[in-house]
């Protein structure tokens, strides 16, 4: 395997989905105000929590935006991710793909690509919900290293997503179906995590699930890093376990897409 | 001079058992245009796509540019470019940026990329047009732009998977000149398929008529032309029963000057003859005061549309469907495809 070629062609496959990024208005905007929507809602609806000094511990501030930010940061990588397949579809539909496999690239540059960019696309919501959550008086107590472990960990969660969703896409090779499925497992993933409620006020069956969710391993070391600060032994775990499925999910992407596409 | 495909009996059947290329053997020169021509679902782009390297065979096999299509497949794709019919460009980039991908694709050194774009625009007439979003293209300058892309590497052979499709006549023409320039100036071999009878006789050096998965003949477009004999009458008969109108070919048959006869559509048919100018008025005499009377006759050297029906058995028409048809059942089948 010759790595610059390998490079030179994933660059290229994320070149194209980040010039299709940027060109698609409704997509940007969409990313705008989707975090303020549940920022300003949520926050707003949830504020009454905080009044209560129980609650108020259970979620570990007096500020339920604070406690609310990760868990839309999350949000926002997981819903990037799991339709993150659907360009594969859409390639496929209009022939682009047979345009890309008929070119002497390596076939992983494919996957890898796409990935690469959902990646990247998240780190750009990440910042825009970091600029809102400012502006709405949250504080972030590790400050910029901070927001860029907390970038990480969302990204890292958007390739698990995104990955899931590739090698589903490969497999169903229907837009259609690839949507059912992955909104099928959307809201579960989250209703199942400590995004918008803390674990603690969670019934037992429900911490248990909420536990060994992915989205929480990935919410709960961006809580520690935004409201607590370095506390590494909160946060290794996480971090570890992230890097770990979101490899794994790429290997398996890349896998399903050279078996059932390439 | 050397072939730049060779085919031995390829094959695919698919998953469901559909099989749409049925032992396929044919050769292409270096330098030639060589064309399918074939209804819908005849397998012209199941070939194409085994041939770019896009599905395996299931039986057979192939070298193209030298090299086997299922042990070499990366150096077959270095060799070739394609040019699928589903305008495969990208809505969301311009044309230049189209460009700037394809080149990527192909590892196109950095200081040639500029000037092959340059060269690619100008030969298919878009200069004017390439900082433009695709999405504002029209359908003929969206093909011109997915054949420049098929051209950025300079391939030596290149695959044009129906180019005209839908487009005007105009347009047609245009893509036409283009081929022949890359096959006349850049000494370019190509691979087309088509549906159009006028295209295939137009461009191809050779032409290969596929039906069913399988060639019915392949010889030069003349010569295909002249083994039918040089002269054609179709006729079609106005009145008479069933009876009666084959009582009235099978006399119009046992003529001296009449070779052969065939039907053609409703009530119509074709007699190859030896001599066209003074076969219409001895068809009429030879069939007076019988009750099948003729309503329309013409008298006609061959075309490819006749040699098409030769060899196939029908016509082209008739399981041709419009191009929405086709274009519908394509975009099923590819959501299908397993
Ligand atoms: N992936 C597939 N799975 C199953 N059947 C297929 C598949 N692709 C093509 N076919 C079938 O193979 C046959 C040949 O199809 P092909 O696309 O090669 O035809 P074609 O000659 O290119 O026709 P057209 O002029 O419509 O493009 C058709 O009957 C089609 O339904
Ligand atoms: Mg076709």
């Amino acid at each position: 395997m010759n790595m610059g070629r390998l490079l030179s062609d994933v660059y290229w496959v994320f070149w194209r989905e980040m010039k299709r990024f940027f060109l698609q208005r409704s997509r940007l905007v969409m990313a705008v105000v989707q975090p303020v929507v549940w920022l300003v809602l949520m926050g707003n609806s949830m504020s009454g929590l905080t009044r209560n000094p129980i609650a108020a511990r259970m979620l570990g501030t007096g500020n339920y935006l604070d406690f609310m930010v990760p868990g839309v940061m999350i949000m926002t990588a997981l819903f990037g991710g799991v339709f993150g397949g659907t360009s594969v579809l859409w390639d496929r539909r209009l022939g682009f793909l047979n345009k890309m496999l008929t070119a002497p690239i390596y076939r992983a540059a494919i996957p890898l690509g796409k990935l690469l960019s959902l990646m990247v696309q998240s780190w750009f919501q990440v910042i825009i919900i970091v600029v809102i959550a400012v502006i709405l008086g949250v504080h972030f107590v590790t400050g910029l290293p901070g927001v860029l472990f907390m970038l990480l960990l969302a990204s890292l969660f958007g390739v698990i997503m995104g990955g899931i969703s590739l090698s589903l896409a490969s497999m169903l090779k229907s837009i259609e179906a690839l949507h059912a499925i992955m909104n099928f497992l959307t809201l579960p993933l989250m209703f199942t995590s400590n995004a918008m409620f803390p674990t603690r006020a969670m019934p037992v069956w429900l911490r248990r699930i909420a536990d060994v969710n992915p989205l929480s391993y990935a919410v709960a070391p961006m809580r520690t890093v935004a409201m607590k600060g370095w506390i590494w032994q909160d946060l290794w775990v996480g971090l570890v376990a992230l890097t770990f499925l979101a490899a794994v999910s790429t290997a398996v992407a890349i896998r399903q897409f050279h078996r059932s596409i390439a | 001079m050397s072939a730049m495909i060779e085919a031995e009996g390829l094959t695919k059947t698919f998953p469901g058992g559909v099989t749409a290329v049925d032992g396929v053997t044919f050769t292409v020169e270096e330098g030639e245009i060589f064309g399918f021509l074939g209804p819908n679902g005849a397998g012209k782009s199941t070939t194409i796509a085994m041939l770019t390297t896009l599905m395996k065979p299931t039986g057979g096999n192939a070298r193209v540019a030298g090299m086997s299509i299922i042990r070499q497949a990366y150096q077959v794709r270095l060799a070739i470019g394609y040019v699928s019919q589903d305008l495969a460009v990208d809505d969301n980039l311009t044309g230049y940026e189209n460009l700037r991908l394809q080149a990527g694709f192909y590892h196109i050194p950095r200081a040639e990329v500029e000037r092959r774009i340059t060269e690619v625009l100008e030969m298919v007439e878009l200069s004017d047009r390439a900082n433009d979003l695709v999405e504002t293209y029209s359908g003929g300058m969206r093909k011109r732009l997915d054949i420049a892309c098929g051209l950025i590497h300079r391939p030596r052979l290149l695959f044009l998977d129906e180019p005209t499709l839908g487009l005007d006549i105009q347009t047609r023409r245009e893509i036409w000149q283009y081929i022949q320039h890359l096959r006349d100036d850049i000494k370019m071999t190509i691979f087309l398929t088509t549906h159009y009878m006028d295209e295939a006789d137009a461009l191809c050096d050779r032409i290969a008529i596929i039906d069913y998965g399988r060639i019915k003949v392949m010889d030069t477009p003349s010569r295909l032309k002249s083994t039918l004999g040089d002269e054609l009458v179709e006729f079609r008969f106005a009145t008479g029963t069933e009876e009666e109108i084959a009582a009235a070919v099978e006399t119009i048959r046992r003529q001296g000057f009449v070779t052969d006869v065939r039907e053609a559509g409703e009530r119509g048919y074709v007699a190859v003859v030896t001599n066209g100018e003074t076969a219409i008025p001895r068809i009429f005499d030879a069939i007076a005061g019988m009750p099948a009377h003729i309503g329309a006759i013409t008298h006609k050297r061959p075309s490819l549309d006749d040699v098409f029906l030769h060899y196939t058995g029908h016509e082209m028409r008739e399981n041709g469907g419009s191009r929405d048809e086709a274009m519908r059942s394509r975009m099923i089948m590819r959501r299908a495809r397993g």
